[in-house]
């Protein structure tokens, strides 16, 4: 079943008088539960595709379906609750909140997508997610005693554990070894087929394609 | 908001350097303003303690209630037309005391008035402040215009007139001193609406306290002193959280992509201003308190609760101003520009 669809997308960057087209018509669907990489060198807009499918940057033409809404055409604001409550994310750098423990980083997610949770099932949520992750017995310690893969596992747990529906992953790997790079796409390959997430994901490591169910080619703004 | 006191507790030496800045900035702002209206009492007991209502002089006076001399008839048309109105007179000058030591007083006298102590000729009421400085009911006193002397008869709190304590006499005396029969001034207390009395000038309250000399270049310039350092931590509130959200601008960014709503993000600044703000301010009221039982008793220091809570609710109002202004820049971050910035 197709849950994201994008359709005819383009985006085209204004820089005075130049005009430079980044995505020309773009077509592509994701299927529920599978994982779907965009691959292609630099420029090709692998990146700028990601960005504008999960709502941070507007598209110029065409649309963007979710569950057959388009977001292209939501408020800034409709489009800001879809992320909090549909959409998770993980970027090249894991990004966490500096003062924040591993826990509290989960438990601050659960309240910005409003999952309406007791304490007791709260904690028993986070528990699970930093145990797939195998973080359990670091949940109370803060980022900057993490390692760059710990980090990074911590920013999946945050980008799943509110269980969302679609994952948007842009190269998670591309700040870490190869082995850790390994981990790291097992560990969404598990937790996204577990939890049935789609995921659209950005990567330029061609030995990362073994962990997904589909591959997307992009030179030039197009899908070749 | 949880999460604003987690970033505290996470970063408390960049948080109590701020709230120290505050602590002091208000601390002083407190004492000076103590000190403000512990002059404005040694400068003009007299007059702040009289409740509102309109004061006259003498149009031809310029203002200097020195030089006013009110026409008797009109005094006693207005005593008679006007319930508690009262005409006093007012006069700078020295008495003598046992020990022959000059002592500068400011001479009352007045007619019948709640407000104001009546004496029998030969009888004088002082300020307290005179005791403390070793006078005793039935001393006496001497003034070289004045034939007889003056028993002192009692002492009264908080009467003080151009930073000198006042002396209460009866008018045959103050007549045989300064010669002259007319009253300087009519005061009509009540909030009704001013009086047009030909030849007379009326001023409010304030008014006529910035009539007496130095009173409103002393108070303008401890004022201006007060409002500087409300201003300064004003804007040491936007300066410090300018400095912090630059830092964060990253975080900011990611928080806003994961889907934190701007207003969330703005309540966790309020949040840390308003925590960081009410310790300070609880701090240096305390402080304030301590320094007015441990301050010299001469010093004319005087700060009321009404000024505390006045001052507190400004700081408040002036660090949110300072830091939802610095703040305006969260409501700008861009997600995406973040998430390219690399690790915050």
């Amino acid at each position: 079943m197709d849950i994201f669809s994008i359709d005819e997308l383009r985006k085209t960057f204004t820089n005075g008088d130049m005009k430079e087209e980044i995505l020309k018509g773009i077509n592509l669907t994701l299927k529920e539960g599978e994982i779907t990489a965009l691959v292609g060198p630099s420029g090709s807009g692998k990146s700028t595709l990601l960005t504008i499918a999960a709502g941070l940057q507007p598209a110029s033409d065409g649309k963007v379906l979710f569950n057959d809404i388009n977001i292209t055409s939501m408020t800034s604001e409709q489009v800001r609750d879809i992320r909090a409550k549909q959409f998770g994310f993980v970027f090249q750098f894991a990004h966490l909140v500096p003062f924040l423990t591993v826990w509290e980083q989960l438990s601050l997610m659960l309240d910005v997508s409003e999952v309406k949770i007791n304490n007791e099932k709260r904690e028993q949520e986070i528990d699970y997610i930093l145990d797939r992750v195998g973080l359990s017995n670091r949940k109370h310690a803060y980022p900057s005693s993490l390692s760059g893969g710990e980090k990074q596992r911590v920013a999946i747990a945050r980008a799943v554990i509110h269980k969302p529906k679609v994952l948007f992953a842009d190269e998670p790997t591309a700040s870490l070894d190869t082995k850790k790079s390994k981990e790291i796409m097992s560990l969404i390959q598990d937790l996204t087929k577990t939890l049935n997430i789609t995921t659209l994901m950005v990567t330029h490591d061609e030995e990362m394609l073994s962990y997904v169910d589909h591959v997307v080619r992009m030179s030039d703004g197009r899908v070749v | 908001m949880s999460i604003a006191w987690k970033e505290i507790k996470k970063n408390k030496v960049r948080f109590s350097i701020l709230g120290s800045i505050i602590f002091l900035v208000s601390l002083l702002t407190f004492i000076i303003s103590g000190l403000a209206n512990g002059l404005s009492q040694d400068n003009a007991a007299l007059i702040k303690n009289l409740p509102s209502g309109h004061f006259y002089m003498n149009e031809d006076a310029e203002e200097n209630y020195n030089l006013s001399r009110i026409d008797g008839s009109i005094r006693e048309q207005i005593l008679h037309d006007q319930k508690d109105a009262v005409a006093f007179s007012i006069q700078m000058g020295f008495l003598n005391d046992e020990s022959d030591k000059q002592r500068s007083v400011a001479f009352v006298t007045s007619t019948n008035s709640k407000w104001f102590e009546q004496v029998a000729p030969g009888e004088i009421i002082l300020d307290r402040s005179l005791e403390k400085e070793g006078m005793k009911v039935g001393d006496t006193l001497t003034h070289k215009q004045y034939k007889s002397s003056f028993v002192v008869k009692k002492f009264v709190d908080q009467k003080k007139f151009s930073h000198a304590p006042v002396a209460y006499i009866n008018k045959e005396s103050y007549n045989e001193i300064y010669r002259v029969e007319e009253m300087q001034l009519l005061f009509t207390p009540g909030e009704d609406s001013t009086q047009n009395i030909k030849g007379l000038q009326s001023f409010s309250n304030k008014d006529f306290l910035n009539t007496i000399p130095s009173y409103s270049a002393e108070q303008m310039s401890l004022n201006m002193i007060v409002w500087f350092l409300i201003v300064i931590s004003g804007m040491l509130f936007g300066i410090f959280f300018y400095m912090m959200n630059v830092q964060k601008i990253g975080l900011y960014g990611i928080l806003k992509a994961i889907g934190v709503k701007t207003s969330d993000l703005f309540k966790m600044m309020w949040t840390q201003m308003l925590f960081i703000t009410i310790l300070s301010l609880t701090l240096s009221v305390g402080s304030s308190q301590l320094f007015n039982k441990v301050a010299p008793e001469d010093m004319p220091y005087h700060l009321t609760n009404e000024t505390t809570l006045q001052l507190s609710i400004v700081f408040l109002v002036i660090g949110f101003i300072g830091a939802t202004l610095s703040g305006l820049q969260i409501k700008k971050v861009e997600p995406l520009q973040a998430i390219q910035q690399g690790e915050v």
